[in-house]
């Protein structure tokens, strides 16, 4: 009963806030917004037993990300475009484009893509699901690998980042 | 016995919902930085698909794919950024409809 009253609070809030994000003019008011979704979302994922996930939900985007964000928008200064949404036949195209992949979407969930089973959770979780440890634990052994590459692309992104924001171009 | 509580359904529902939101923003809003938010907003959503399969799976692989999805966004925002902050220093705009040097 209390699960189904917060998922309706966090689902509600998140599409609300989702809808400012996309339709406020002033740039700084979009990314709050969006900053009201993240949070949204971790609630929704301790609801879902991820509790270390929704941590660094809200540390690394809500925080790092969205702050890289707010420094971008106060730096270029830029002012609420007129008109809001692009012009002319694009609109419409890209209304009606994203109505047909919200109705495949639905589609998929409605039909669960034909496969069998239950929407109901799994009856038992294993003991220490979604906790630090566990996470710690299968990222350091089952996926050790990717974890590595990942470290690489960040570091690319790094690099990258900084010989783009150069003021010249060597 | 079933054990009662928010079918799997509901959360992915949600996530559709997010996704096709931020499709809209990417499809009609014409500022670059806007955008940006959007894309941010359809990784969420597909972050928030990804932890509810998860659970509803009882595995815990998903969560690590949030993660690496959250690391990939990380690295995608500071180059896109630092794109975008390159584009206005030679444009003095962001707008995606005047940045059309490759428009035949």
């Amino acid at each position: 009963m209390t699960e189904g009253i917060l998922f309706s609070v966090f689902s509600i809030s998140a599409i609300v806030f989702a809808f400012g994000v996309i339709f406020r003019r002033n740039a700084v008011h979009c990314a709050l917004h969006l900053v009201g979704v993240l949070l949204s979302l971790s609630g929704l994922f301790v609801l879902l037993n991820a509790q270390f996930i929704a941590a660094i939900q809200i540390l690394v985007y809500a925080g790092a990300i969205m702050v890289l964000f707010l420094f971008v928008v106060m730096l270029l200064n830029v002012k609420g475009e007129t008109p809001l949404l692009t012009p002319g036949a694009a609109k419409g195209f890209g209304f009606f484009f994203a109505l047909i992949v919200f109705v495949e979407l639905l589609w998929i969930v409605l039909t669960r893509g034909g496969a069998e089973g239950t929407s109901q959770p799994a009856a038992a979780l294993p003991p220490g699901f979604g906790s630090p440890a566990e996470i710690g634990r299968i990222l350091y052994t089952t996926w050790l690998f990717p974890f590595e590459v990942t470290s690489i692309l960040l570091l690319i992104a790094v690099i990258g980042a900084v010989v783009l924001a150069k003021r010249k171009f060597a | 016995m079933q054990p009662q509580g928010i079918p799997l359904d509901a959360y992915q529902l949600v996530a559709a919902l997010l996704f096709t939101i931020g499709l809209i923003g990417v499809l009609v809003r014409r500022s670059a930085l806007i955008i940006f938010m959007s894309i941010e907003l359809m990784l969420n959503a597909v972050n928030l698909s990804f932890v509810a399969f998860s659970k509803f799976h009882g595995q815990m692989d998903g969560q690590i794919f949030v993660f690496f999805v959250m690391s990939v966004a990380a690295a995608e925002v500071a180059v896109g950024l630092a794109i975008l902050v390159a584009i206005f220093r030679n444009r003095e705009t962001a707008s995606v409809d005047e940045v059309h040097l490759l428009k035949g």
